[in-house]
């Protein structure tokens, strides 16, 4: 286990391997709550806590979980943790809480998490997993953050709450809606991918192998092998 | 096998495992939990009731309150915060009202309904500082009287379910409920089924009269005694002489009596607002008379195109024996109320010189003026029917 290696898991979240900008994963958490600032950054962070959580865990009991039920396994994992967050925001955070509303129960499904369990927490040592918990969690609240302000900035003329001057007098609400999301969202993903460029590793857990259900599939995954 | 057993153990370890640490996180999450919810609640009752401190719930299974109230919180310097719902012009009306441990009200608020005027959400600042004893006195708004009548009588329910609540009691049945109660100890054999019956003979004091609908015989209210009678008029309850006299007087002659019609077609000059008329066995005349209102004089495009019809009976001598408003189609809210008892019940006694005195309806005064012309017209068919008879 190099430094070097190990600084490689934790930037790659960040944009090489971005959750939603390059792996796309986590669509609906990310479309719902990006219509603000405040309420994309403690998403961010309350996906990045359960993330790191459950990938600790589940790296931690990766020999005692039978294959055969580890979904069951990380879900149970996944939502126990996603229940502490809940009740510790609702606790000490009741603002964000009433902000974050269902889609904080929704963490549970966010697929970037129950995602890194499978592809990365469910194979490697705790360190690996914890630092895939930090990089995919920072790379998840960075990318929530940039269309965040996008949108606020452009659909409510205000960041974090604050009014803008000048530009709140000129606010188009159709970014703050769902179709200006998409439209934000697209643009970012079409943004990143002309940024990295080539540079994507098309890396063997990102690929058809990767895919949780490549244990079962055994028609797309033969031919993708074939033709690479 | 094996293999079964350590995925069954496996799951059984982790779910446990997981469940102990929710416990714990939600041992001490919950407390800090309820107290935000307590404080968001608390901040909305101290809206109503702004001296109010330390809002607690109160459990109202406990309780026989109004149905109006949906939720009470009581607080420390003894007052109460009731979150009311009724209806007004639309259904759901919901309103908060703080009424302080002197039982005064500190405040009522709109919270949410389907009234259409917008009176609605400035009206319950007329409440402040008002009482039980004096909160007759707050009027309700015209033009909006449904929607304002509503919001009072919720006012009334807490007004009443605060004095339930620290300790005592209030009647809180409805009118109806009340009479239907007085009825029924009057006269227990009728098991509570009355009908009213249109007074059409000489009844000196008695306002009303009821029939038992399984003919056990009849209850005549004289004020506020309830005098029941058999079928005969022989008084059957114990009440007073004087109430006794002055029922048993009349009674037998109001329950016997009969009616027959008269065919008013030959009499030329009868006014056209008398439908039918009868002529009773005491020598009384019973007219049906239909009055223009606002439905037939009203704005074009708003009334009802209908009639209000009045059933008066009136002597011989020409006195109103008694005046009802059978059915109407005036303005809701407003006219209609030519339906109301308060109304009709004022021209009780009237002779042709004085029924112009009764006190108009506030706001509809073409169902007033209609009512009044067709009463007029009632005292001119009688002298009619007295000569050509």
């Amino acid at each position: 286990m190099s430094k070097n290696n190990n600084m490689s898991i934790l930037l790659k979240g960040i944009l090489l391997e971005n959750p939603v900008l390059v792996l796309i994963l986590g669509t609906c958490p990310t479309l719902a709550v990006t219509n603000s600032v405040i309420g994309a950054f403690s998403m961010g962070l309350a996906a990045m806590a359960v993330l790191i959580c459950s990938n600790t865990v589940i790296s931690l009991l990766r020999k005692f979980i039978p294959d055969t039920v580890r979904i069951p396994c990380y879900i149970v994992i996944i939502s126990g943790f996603v229940t502490i967050v809940k009740l510790l925001i609702h606790a000490f955070f009741p603002e964000i809480y009433a902000l974050l509303g269902v889609y904080l129960d929704l963490i549970t499904v966010n697929c970037i998490i129950l995602g890194r369990a499978e592809i990365f927490a469910g194979k490697n040592t705790v360190g690996k997993s914890v630092l895939d918990g930090i990089g995919m969690g920072i790379g998840f609240t960075l990318a929530l953050l940039a269309i965040a302000t996008v949108r606020e900035v452009i659909g409510l003329g205000s960041f974090a709450g604050m009014e803008i001057p000048f530009i709140s007098d000129y606010k188009i609400e159709f970014f703050v809606k769902a179709p200006g999301g998409l439209m934000v969202y697209g643009i970012m993903i079409a943004i990143v991918t002309a940024l990295t460029k080539g540079k994507v590793p098309m890396k063997k857990e990102f690929a058809c192998e990767g895919c949780p259900s490549a244990g079962v599939c055994n028609t797309a995954c033969k031919q993708v092998k074939e033709e690479n | 096998m094996k293999h079964n057993i350590k995925v069954v153990l496996s799951l059984t370890i982790i779910s446990s495992v997981m469940a102990l640490l929710l416990a714990l996180t939600n041992a001490i999450t919950a407390p800090i939990i309820k107290e935000h919810e307590n404080s968001a609640v608390g901040g909305a009752l101290k809206e109503v009731l702004p001296e109010g401190e330390n809002f607690v719930s109160v459990d109202l299974s406990k309780y026989d309150l109004p149905e109006t109230v949906e939720e009470a919180y009581s607080e420390d310097n003894g007052g109460y915060v009731f979150k009311l719902k009724t209806a007004g012009y639309g259904a759901d009306l919901i309103l908060m009202c703080g009424i302080d441990g002197e039982g005064v009200v500190k405040g009522v608020q709109y919270i949410s309904g389907n009234e259409t005027l917008g009176v609605e959400t400035t009206y319950g600042e007329k409440f402040n500082d008002v009482t039980a004893e004096n909160i007759e006195n707050v009027e309700t708004v015209t033009g909006a009287t449904k929607t304002t009548t509503a919001m009072k009588n919720a006012v009334k329910d807490a007004l009443n379910s605060a004095i339930i609540l620290g300790g005592g009691s209030v009647d809180i049945r409805d009118e109806a409920t009340i009479l239907n109660d007085n009825l029924k100890t009057a006269l227990p054999a009728a098991e509570g089924k009355f009908a009213e019956i249109f007074i059409t003979e000489k009844k000196g004091n008695i306002s009303a009269a009821y029939k038992a609908e399984n003919n056990t015989g009849y209850v005549f209210i004289l004020g506020e005694i309830f005098v029941a009678t058999d079928n005969n008029g022989a008084v059957l309850n114990a009440v007073d002489d004087t109430a006794k006299t002055e029922v048993e007087a009349v009674a037998a002659g109001i329950i016997n009596s009969t009616m027959t019609e008269i065919d008013i077609s030959g009499f030329a000059d009868m006014p056209t607002h008398v439908q039918k008329a009868y002529k009773t066995s005491g020598g009384n005349y019973v007219l049906e008379l239909r009055a223009a209102g606002y439905g037939i004089n009203g704005d074009k495009y708003t009334r009802s195109g209908e009639y209000i019809q009045i059933k008066v009976s009136i002597t011989a001598d020409g006195e109103i024996i008694t005046c009802k408003t059978i059915s109407q189609k005036e303005s809701e809210g407003i006219g209609d109320a030519c339906a109301k008892p308060e109304f009709y019940n004022q021209f009780t006694g009237r002779l042709e010189s004085n029924y112009g005195e009764i006190d108009a309806i506030s706001g509809a005064t073409i169902t007033t003026n209609g009512f009044k012309t067709a009463i007029s017209s009632a005292f001119t068919a009688v002298k009619i029917l007295k000569g050509g008879a």
